[in-house]
């Protein structure tokens, strides 16, 4: 039997967004923005499911007088997203 | 969307971020590459000319110069994130950056000692561990023979001609940058 893939991480924006913030401290939205090519509409739209999800923290602050968007991944995200890697792991190791 | 698909996404969005990063960093060490090789170029110069050690002060223009131009490639490049390893490569050359500092100041002001011997050695150690963080042999390699052999160096030669260790030490650094921004083009 194999583990259920989690829904909210099998979407390919919202799982290019969490590899990112796998591999760093936090990131901006510009620069989601930018490693993802997504439109702003929907990179806000799939932030706002992470989020809510409890997978990724948003932050709105200023850096400067430019507005700043931060969002960091939680331990609760890291765990999920672990579990993903690893249920993909035994769907392409079942299929070898 | 396929198991494949999702790992390739997953790692191909992970490497492409791990990349920039690291090439943004590549900046930094092109910075401090280019402006330690210029001041140590002109220290040496302006020693040789007039004979006088004061020139030395000049090093001080080194943070003058570089942590306003670094604070602006920042500022430039706000949006960019850290990762572990730029983290720690930052860590290491600005516990280098302290060392050289402070103990340059005592040096000169309290206590006489041979400087570019210490410094040759923690930058060598400091480029070293570049290498290793970086995963990368001939950067580990050229910080091990700029520490070992810029001591042995330092030991040998006197006065202004030390100061070419630290030419060769700014060469190196430039081309630790050169082959970061090819290692992660």
């Amino acid at each position: 039997m194999f583990p259920k893939l989690d829904p909210l991480l099998h979407s390919e924006l919202r799982l290019a967004v969490m590899s990112i913030l796998a591999g760093v401290d936090e990131a901006d939205f510009t620069y989601l923005k930018k490693q993802t090519g997504a439109t702003s509409g929907n990179l806000s739209v799939q932030i706002d499911k992470l989020t809510a999800a409890g997978y990724i923290t948003v932050e709105k602050g200023f850096k400067g007088k430019m507005p700043r968007t931060t969002c960091k991944m939680t331990p609760a995200g890291q765990e999920a997203f672990s579990n993903y890697v690893d249920a993909l792991k035994e769907y392409l190791s079942a299929g070898k | 969307m396929t198991a494949q698909q999702s790992l390739r996404i997953i790692s191909e969005t992970f490497n492409k971020s791990r990349k920039d990063i690291l090439s943004n960093s590549a900046k930094y060490f092109m910075l401090w590459g280019a402006l330690l090789t210029v001041v140590s170029l002109v220290i040496y110069l302006l020693w040789h000319l007039s004979g006088k050690p004061e020139w030395n002060f000049l090093w001080f223009a080194m943070p003058v110069i570089g942590y306003p131009i670094a604070a602006l490639m920042g500022k430039y490049n706000k949006a960019m994130p850290q990762n572990e390893v730029s983290k720690m490569l930052g860590s290491v050359w600005a516990v280098f950056g302290a060392f050289a500092i402070t103990l340059s100041v005592i040096a000169i002001f309290l206590v006489p000692m041979r400087v570019s011997l210490i410094i040759v050695i923690i930058m060598g150690l400091a480029e070293c561990m570049s290498g290793v963080l970086l995963k990368n042999w001939p950067i580990i390699i050229g910080g091990f023979i700029l520490g070992v052999g810029g001591a042995v160096f330092a030991m040998l030669v006197k006065s202004e001609a030390q100061l070419l260790i630290f030419t060769l030490g700014g060469v190196l650094l430039l081309v630790t940058g050169f082959i970061m921004k090819l290692q992660y083009k």
